[in-house]
């Protein structure tokens, strides 16, 4: 071979395969070990944390789908019907909505005529028997003035409230606080849900930090002899990490199943009601519920291992 | 890293008025030692004076309240935490209860004990290197064998293999003949020679009277955290004091 250069790979491809093969065996091997021997001692967690991640779930996709609520309300909070005397005239009318179309608070205005109004009162269900009842149409034509802000519908009630053109008996569709109202409700609704599942997760992440400190203990000579024999401090306390994250993902793909069933279910049986409650909560939007609840579930298992292991392990 | 000093061996071990309190009692007092490579020396002194924790300051299991503790040429004292595993693999550290795995093989708690401590040593390198180190202590047909089918001296002896397989500067141990009998008592100090005779500095704590008085090696001796004799090797007399203690 005198002369001949012999062309040899990089050793470093190998040294990564040892290393990557030393990690899966001692980092994830090792959990998946520990774990299934204290499986009995992890049940709790287990069960603690499927309840907080399904509650969890279920209660993102009802404050989705409150959020979506609050927006059409909000939407129809802001749309200011304004009321027309049945003898005002026509150039009243134009003066009303020029002036109310030139006002920067508004965003649009739209003339609507009794007829158009009794066609709209038909859709609504129970009006169409009012309407029948009468000889004539009881509903007023009216500017529907769709203000920009919420916060200017009262300020926009006020300046067309005395108008000429405008109904003196019934004004305007503006109910001072009903939005307000619909917000605080949602409000606390919220901060209740919000609480409960605080404690929930505190429960969850107290149980967890027990199930760890049980694995430290019964691993205790196997620490002690990688903190000996010089092994680095994230391959000692990596295992313990990796199996709060298993008990983590398990958790959260329980929660994950039963928060997208419990949706998918819903839109099954009722499709038409489901929407009107739970508007904008679609198989889509209940997917990624449940991808969140896994990876919640990942970061519940795993935070809770590592405050155990600040607390518990020794350096 | 210490500079090395012109015409002298760095010791591998050096404590410089290290004290060690617990609360307000003092389980170290401004001690003074240091060990170079290839001695072999025993740490003996009551129960209570202080050897352990002297160990533990060598391995940085705890840190000196004040005073400097190097270790082949690290400062233990005051070492960074993400640091103490460079420490750790220059030190190799016996047990008296052996601190073996039940549930893996002698072959394999020697193997493991080199690979978590380096993720880029392979299978094959760990069998040859761990098979190496249980020949060496005198268990190279027993490489298979569960710790349960080995005698305590065996288990101590595997016990050994891992803490030098990867050939440490200085090897600890912690009362390593405490559980067994005599005979293998003697078995083991034995290893301890030839251990030292590679290199290694080798430092016992023992309460064993026989075999710190009949080795004739360097004794250090601990009476209420202090560092009360240094009797260099072959001058250690019969030590009959160490018995009544």
């Amino acid at each position: 071979m005198a002369g001949v250069i012999v062309k040899a790979r990089f050793p470093r491809r190998r040294i990564v395969l040892t290393v990557a093969t030393n990690l899966v065996r001692y980092l994830f091997g090792g959990a998946a070990r520990s774990w299934a021997r204290n499986a009995g001692g992890t049940a709790p967690a287990l069960g603690s944390m499927t309840l907080l991640l399904v509650m969890a779930g279920l209660a993102g996709l009802t404050g989705f789908a409150l959020h979506n609520l609050e927006q059409v309300e909000a939407g129809q909070a802001s749309l200011l019907h304004v009321y027309l005397r049945d003898d005002t005239t026509g150039a009243d009318i134009l003066v009303l909505e020029n002036r109310l179309a030139g006002d920067p608070r508004v965003a649009s205005v739209t003339y609507v005529t009794k007829a158009e109004a009794l066609q709209r009162a038909q859709r609504i269900p129970g009006l169409p028997q009012l309407a029948d009842a009468s000889d004539s149409n009881p509903f007023p034509a009216s500017l529907d003035v769709q203000v920009k802000s919420i916060d200017d519908v009262a300020a926009i009630d006020g300046s067309v409230r005395y108008d000429l053109a405008v109904d003196p008996l019934y004004p305007t569709s503006y109910d001072r606080g009903a939005y307000q109202r619909i917000r605080a409700v949602l409000l606390g609704v919220a901060v209740a849900a919000t609480a409960f599942l605080g404690l929930l997760g505190f429960v969850a992440v107290t149980v967890t930090m027990n199930s760890i400190k049980g694995a430290i203990h019964s691993r205790r000579d196997e620490i002690t002899i990688m903190q000996l024999v010089g092994a680095p401090r994230w391959m000692v306390r990596g295992p313990f990490v990796v199996e709060g994250a298993i008990t983590g993902v398990l958790a959260g793909s329980v929660a994950a199943a039963i928060t997208f069933g419990l949706t998918w279910l819903g839109m099954s049986a009722a499709a038409g009601t489901f929407t009107q409650f739970a508007p904008g909560v679609t198989v889509t939007v209940a997917g990624i519920a449940a991808a969140a609840v896994v990876l919640t579930g990942l970061a519940l298992g795993s935070g809770s291992s590592l405050i155990s292991l600040r607390r518990h392990m020794e350096t | 890293m210490r500079p090395v000093l012109n015409g002298h061996v760095r010791p591998i071990v050096e404590f410089t008025g290290v004290t060690r309190l617990y609360g307000s009692r003092r389980a170290l007092d401004e001690v003074h030692l240091s060990l170079r490579p290839g001695e072999l020396a025993f740490l003996v002194g009551p129960s209570g004076a202080g050897k352990t924790t002297l160990l533990k300051l060598i391995n940085r299991e705890i840190r000196p309240s004040s005073g400097e503790v190097w270790v082949a040429g690290i400062a233990a004292h005051r070492i960074k935490p993400s640091r103490v595993a460079e420490l750790r693999r220059k030190v190799g550290v016996v047990f008296q209860d052996y601190k073996l795995l039940p549930r893996l093989t002698a072959i394999e708690n020697v193997a493991y004990g080199l690979q978590v401590g380096d993720l880029r040593i392979s299978d094959e390198e760990a069998r040859d290197r761990s098979l190496d180190a249980l020949e060496a202590v005198g268990l190279g047909d027993r490489g298979d064998a569960y710790p349960h089918q080995l005698s305590g001296g065996q288990q101590q002896r595997v016990a050994i293999a891992r803490a030098v397989v990867t050939q440490p500067s200085l090897l600890i141990a912690d009362e390593p003949t405490g559980n067994l009998d005599v005979d293998t008592a003697w078995e083991i100090m034995d290893l301890f020679e030839d251990i030292a005779a590679w290199g290694t500095a080798v430092l016992v704590a023992t309460h064993n009277v026989e075999i710190v008085t009949r080795l004739q090696r360097r004794v250090l001796t601990l009476v209420h955290g202090r560092l009360v004799r240094d009797q260099p090797a072959g001058q250690t007399g019969r030590m009959a004091w160490l018995a009544s203690s």
